[in-house]
């Protein structure tokens, strides 16, 4: 028999006031916020007492370094703020501006491009801004190693620097995309490469100068004083790494960051209830959602079948269920800033089961099996491959799907292949056509990651790529949506947009063509 | 109790030392190319090939676990495949926020353990029902839930505790201990709830001693008789528990880290592992693996030098 020689009602008042004192240690260390000076304060300020404005941003993932000179989602949020590019697209027009570069002359063959260099930029450890740099960020971004979609568009062949403030770039034929390049590649200071490539500095021209980076936390920057198109208002900008989505959102709300990008759209709804948050959409909708086939893999090998799923998709359903309303149907990868979009073209493929059904049965694959691979820690790809595999099972096929982590989904689809459709997004749908068909892998011309060749759609991709005559130009657009829609070895699906989620006290936010953010006008109020 | 470590230490290494060669190999065998991770989006498959052969990757695979090991043994830890950062500092930041943070949730833990494990032990009817109730809320609830709702709660509802970051405690120790606060209460909750468990389990077993009954006939205060003679009698295998809590710790720091944006090893490790950077997942694991290896021993020696009836050093023969 057990016998507790002590229970609660024996133990004596040492014990009780031990116990209490216990308790009293303990609440003295949850009451340490409540000393003199408040983590939360101090987090919220922003327009600290001190005078100094600092906005503070999250973002799920780290910057990646070593993709400095191309497009890539985790770095939108600093490119712009650290650098600068020769020139800057107008993002509604798409129409370049000068930026480093002041002005510029193309010569009557179109194989010479003469750009005029300010004189007046200094970079952020004070050294001048000269042809040099120019010519150094040429090179660096034409190295095997080296991370670029724009990198072999241009066919530069040889660049040179008359002067201090002019760069001379020659090329191997006229090409319609250089302000694309121009665009994408910024222009840090010539000495300070290997050093950007680790993340231990980031000398650029632009308004704010990087104090300190640590990878996995974040970054932390001070107004660039000297910026040449004027001082920015904010003080001070920390970007903050921060990976949960509901972390994201409370830190906007409770004011410890005033921008978040890239949130969940559902997160997104529900923050802008709120008259203390909007969103700021990147108007350039170049976040595209496809499912693309691997056309040496049977049953995809057949144009009907890959059609049939293009018919089985409900786009709608992605637009508002994946997407929360924000982004568009298309059948095309072109954003309605392209000179290719054509209205009709992009609704061409409509929710039609019974369509997709007969075509299916049509090339006898009834029954077939087809794998959908996408990248699972990708919530967003994971629904949208939900509603692919459902849209495709109701035509007689049998979707399975394949979940992959995105070191293999990658390998799969620049190297080994995918076993079947994948589902993934691009870019690039805003800018000039020859960009996307010549330099994002889904749709190269040359070889892209469904592995289709056609000698029609290579000759197209280069005459586009190699006319600059605008009145050539819309016949060829017409000719490759016509074959883009034919062919579906990219079925494009909705057009997203990279989103800024942001409290109201923020003003003068902007974005460039390529969605980086712009904080030269940026303010608290 | 030295000689007792000392003779662990060749076993210790030649764990290490297969250890290294398992998780050299498993990590080429679960496929993925960190080159096409690094290279970014809508890269070229000659750009991917061009940095595989800049970092390495296309040397067999002797060589390439060769170069690892000497460079752990020159202290040239090298870098990132995906980042391109210095591993050395990478691993040394997030080694240090975790510890500091696995350390908190330690002392929290063991605080809150023996207070509930105490009482828990002590107590009867209804109100250990509900104690008990408690401590098993607390190692079942997961700390992806407690921590979002530690977040509700002490920053979106009250707005007392910053929601994530992190502030070196060294730097300025008022702030930084805000932004631990709260992860270190979510990591330290599960681990308590365990600790209660067994302290209150093996306290009440202690009580059933003929000792006990033997201290109160001699008229020992209770407070005395709890304090003094049950609860150092107890605790030996709850420090083996508190061990293994600390190890798991470390490991469930991953969850807490992504949570409260807590710049720890964890998440250097979950981002690693996505994007197969072998040589950081290597020197990581090793890293694991080492610290298990020496909590062990830490756990041995404690719990050797709590009770008198456990001897280390085996007589020589």
């Amino acid at each position: 028999m057990k016998n507790h020689l002590i229970s609660t009602d024996t133990i004596t008042s040492s014990t009780r006031r031990q116990l209490l004192m216990g308790g009293a240690g303990a609440i003295a260390l949850l009451a340490l916020p409540g000393c003199d000076r408040s983590a939360v304060k101090e987090a919220a300020s922003g327009n600290a007492a001190s005078g100094v404005k600092t906005l503070v941003m999250t973002q799920s993932t780290d910057f990646n370094t070593g993709t400095m000179m191309a497009q890539n989602n985790p770095n939108l949020s600093i490119m712009r703020v650290i650098f600068n590019s020769l020139t800057e697209y107008d993002p509604k027009t798409m129409e370049p501006k000068p930026s480093l570069a002041s002005s510029w002359k193309m010569s009557d063959d179109q194989k010479s491009l003469t750009l005029d260099l300010r004189t007046d930029v200094l970079f952020h450890d004070g050294a001048k801004f000269t042809s040099a740099d120019v010519l150094a960020a040429l090179a660096f971004m034409q190295k095997d190693g080296v991370p670029s979609q724009v990198k072999h568009n241009a066919k530069i062949v040889t660049a040179s620097a008359p002067s201090e403030s002019q760069v001379v770039l020659t090329l191997q034929h006229p090409v319609s995309n250089i302000f694309d390049m121009l665009e994408m590649m910024v222009i840090p200071q010539k000495d300070s490469y290997e050093k950007m490539l680790t993340g231990a500095a980031f000398v650029g021209t632009g308004p704010f100068k990087v104090d300190s980076y640590k990878h996995g936390q974040g970054m932390s920057l001070s107004a660039n004083d000297k910026y040449f198109k004027g001082r920015p208002k904010i003080d001070k900008v920390e970007v903050q790494i921060v990976a949960e989505a509901s972390s994201r959102v409370a830190s906007l709300k409770t004011g410890a960051s005033h921008i978040s990008m890239d949130l969940p759209p559902l997160d997104i709804t529900g923050l802008i209830a709120d008259a203390k948050f909007a969103n700021v959409i990147a108007e350039t909708w170049d976040s595209a959602m496809y499912v693309a086939s691997n056309v040496t893999v049977a049953p995809l090998d057949k144009k009907e079948v890959r059609q049939a799923i293009a018919w089985s998709v409900d786009r709608d359903a992605i637009v508002n269920k994946v997407l929360s309303g924000i982004g568009q149907t298309s059948s095309l990868p072109w954003s309605k800033s392209s000179p290719a979009y054509d209205e009709a073209a992009v609704g061409h493929y409509k929710y039609n089961p019974e369509k997709a059904k007969q075509m299916i049965e049509a090339a006898g694959a009834s029954g077939k099996e087809v794998k959908i691979c996408y990248v699972a820690a990708q919530a967003g790809f994971a629904s949208v491959a939900e509603i692919v595999q459902a849209g495709i099972n109701a035509t007689g096929l049998k979707a399975t799907m394949v979940p992959m982590q995105a070191a293999d989904f990658f390998k799969g689809l620049s190297g080994e292949g995918l076993p079947g459709l994948f589902v993934n997004g691009h870019g690039f749908g805003q800018l000039r056509p020859a960009t996307l068909l010549k330099g994002a892998f889904p749709f190269n011309a040359d070889k892209n990651a469904s592995r289709f060749s056609n000698d029609q759609y290579k000759a197209l991709s280069n005459a586009i790529w190699q006319n600059t005559d605008a009145t050539k130009a819309k016949a060829q657009y017409d000719e490759i949506n016509k074959l883009l829609l034919d062919e579906q070895f990219v079925s494009d699906l909705a057009l997203g947009a990279h989103t800024y989620t942001i409290s109201t006290r923020v003003k003068g936010l902007a974005y460039t063509a390529l969605d980086y953010l712009i904080l030269d006008q940026a303010d608290l109020g | 109790m030295l000689r007792y470590a000392l003779r662990r230490i060749p076993s210790g290494l030649l764990i290490l030392a297969v250890a290294s060669v398992v998780i050299f190999l498993l990590l080429r065998a679960t496929g993925g190319d960190p080159a096409a991770v690094k290279a970014g989006p809508d890269a070229s498959p000659e750009t991917i090939a061009a940095i595989r052969t800049s970092l390495g990757l296309d040397l067999p695979l002797p060589v390439q676990y060769f170069r690892w090991l000497t460079g752990l043994f020159t202290g040239d830890l090298g870098y990132s495949l995906v980042t391109g950062a210095p591993l050395a500092s990478l691993i040394g930041n997030g080694l240090q926020a975790t510890f500091v943070l696995t350390f908190a949730a330690s002392l929290l833990s063991v605080g809150i353990g023996l207070v509930l494990g105490i009482v828990i032990a002590v107590s009867s009817g209804t109100g250990r029902s509900v104690l008990d109730g408690v401590a098993s809320m607390m190692l079942a609830v997961p700390t992806y839930v407690s921590g979002v709702l530690l977040i509700l709660v002490l920053s979106v509802t009250f707005n007392v505790l910053p929601v994530g970051g992190y502030r070196p405690l060294l730097d300025d120790p008022q702030i930084g201990v805000q932004y631990l606060a709260m992860p270190a209460i979510c990591l330290a909750l599960p681990a308590a709830g365990v600790l209660a468990r067994f302290l209150a389990t093996s306290m009440r077993q202690v009580m059933d001693e003929d000792f006990v009954r033997t201290g109160m006939a001699k008229g020992l205060g209770r407070g005395r008789l709890l304090l003094r003679h049950i609860l150092p009698n107890a605790l030996p295998p709850v420090f083996t528990v508190l061990g293994i809590q600390v190890g798991q710790m470390l490991g469930g720091a991953i969850v807490v880290e992504a949570i409260f944006a807590w710049p720890g090893i964890g998440s250097v490790l979950a981002n690693a592992t996505l994007a197969r950077d072998y040589f950081l997942i290597q020197d990581l694991l090793l890293i694991a693996v080492a610290v298990f290896i020496v909590i062990q021993i830490v756990t041995d020696l404690a719990h050797a030098a709590l009770d008198s009836r456990v001897r280390l050093e085996q007589p020589s023969s």
